[in-house]
């Protein structure tokens, strides 16, 4: 296929990157890493003519809700659109803190309470936050399997943090190259892709004919 | 004798992981240690969720643990590994916490397909808790469970034949010496 017209990123429909932070400090690494990671995949969308917009779903303000669904089956009011959001999202960036070598209980719990189809064929990057850099293959050996079975498409780079990588500047060059790669292979298979269709398919601003020529 | 402690990471009310937990704490009383059945669920689960380790109900689980000489580790098989709500728990728990003690990790499930998350999913993280001996995994089917009246669980003959064997390897390994720490 090929196409003479340029495009910028005023062009075609926006993207959305949906994030997806399961830190439980304030301020948070694990939030940091993220934004790190969301801000690369923007760039390296727009590179590409594409404009994305961020939202994030900070994971600690729903402990309660969470808990709530774990107990009763049902999400309530408040939790229903952070995991909704998953499933209209272009692309997804999960990051969690590691504990105990693994995902945290909130980041899993989060997952746990997902439709199973939800992030079936969904681009996904994933990252991690340790207290050393020696937990970092908990990437590949906890975090991928899960997203697996999700059926999600995981970018190949996951970016993992230790608290000595941030370094005075938060500038560790090891760090800074993993989160442009990880993000540039998100922003790749974000480009060929049909935009996400919103849940509602009434809900966007399609017009009538817009509908009827899909 | 040894003092057991039972932990259910399913958020169910009525659980299989539960019920068959329940079989084991018989099987381990008929042996003449004390067994504790705890089910996380119980456990205020926001303050799990966002690691509040001080508030008493948490601390009381944690000194539940800390006092135990071995535990048993049950969770349902969600998305291909253990609970969230289990790790949760897991999470709140000092770092070390299961040092000196026996664990025997067991799973239900709805497919066989995910038998081996107890090894790679679970046994992991009690490794990364310090768990100096971690007897293999029993999986449990979850349609060879059921549950009874009386919330007491009759398993498929294989199961009960498996679970059996299980539970003998593991009170092989139990202490045999009194434990002080009990005496409290
Ligand atoms: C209960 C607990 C367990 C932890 N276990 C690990 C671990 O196994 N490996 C590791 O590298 N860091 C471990 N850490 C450190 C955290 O992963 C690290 O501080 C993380 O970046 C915190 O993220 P946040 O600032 O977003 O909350 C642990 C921290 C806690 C509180
Ligand atoms: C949200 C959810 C996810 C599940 N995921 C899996 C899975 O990935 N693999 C599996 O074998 N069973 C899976 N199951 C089935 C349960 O593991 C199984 O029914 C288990 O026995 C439930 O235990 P409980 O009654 O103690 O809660 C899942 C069940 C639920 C509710």
């Amino acid at each position: 296929m090929s196409t003479d017209t340029p495009r910028g990123a005023d062009l075609g429909p926006r993207r959305r990157i949906l994030v997806v932070s399961a830190g439980l400090r304030e301020p948070s690494s694990t939030r940091l890493l993220a934004d790190r990671l969301s801000s690369a995949a923007v760039t390296s969308l727009s590179a590409q003519g594409i404009a994305a917009d961020v939202e994030v779903v900070e994971l600690r303000e729903y402990a309660h809700d969470l808990a709530d669904h774990l107990l009763t089956g049902f999400p309530n009011a408040r939790l229903r659109p952070a995991l909704d959001a998953l499933g209209t999202a272009d692309a997804v960036i999960a990051v969690t803190p590691i504990f105990n070598a693994s995902y945290s209980g909130l980041f899993k719990t989060y997952f746990d309470l997902v439709e199973p189809d939800t992030l079936a064929d969904r681009p996904v990057l994933l990252g991690a936050t340790g207290g050393t850099g020696r937990h970092s293959l908990a990437l590949e050996h906890a975090l991928r399997p899960m997203f697996s079975y999700l059926h999600a498409v995981v970018v190949p780079t996951a970016v993992y943090a230790a608290t000595e990588d941030w370094g005075v500047s938060g500038n560790g060059t090891g760090l800074v190259s993993r989160i442009d790669r990880a993000a540039t292979e998100l922003a790749a298979l974000v480009a060929t892709r049909e935009p996400a269709a919103p849940a509602d398919p009434f809900a966007g601003t399609a017009s009538f004919e817009d509908l009827l020529r899909r | 004798m040894a003092s057991v402690l039972l932990l259910s990471g399913s958020p169910a009310e009525q659980s299989r992981t539960t019920a068959v937990l329940g079989v084991v704490a018989e099987r381990l009383r008929a042996a003449t240690h004390s067994a504790h059945v705890l089910r996380i669920r119980d456990v205020p689960a926001a303050d799990l969720l966002a690691a509040r380790t001080s508030t008493p109900a948490v601390a009381a689980t944690v000194d539940a643990v800390r006092a135990a000489d071995a535990l048993v580790v049950g969770t349902p098989i969600y998305k291909a590994a253990y609970s969230g709500l289990l790790k949760a728990f897991l999470d709140v728990l000092p770092e070390k916490a299961l040092a000196g003690k026996a664990v025997l990790p067991i799973a239900t499930g709805g497919t066989l397909a995910h038998l081996l998350a107890v090894d790679y999913a679970l046994r992991p993280v009690l490794t990364a808790l310090r768990a100096p001996h971690v007897l293999p995994g029993f999986f449990v089917l979850d349609r060879t469970v059921h549950i009874g009246q009386t919330g007491r669980a009759e398993l498929d003959q294989d199961t009960a034949r498996g679970l059996d064997a299980s539970v003998d390897a593991f009170v092989t390994a139990l202490p045999v010496r009194p434990s002080l720490a009990r005496a409290s």
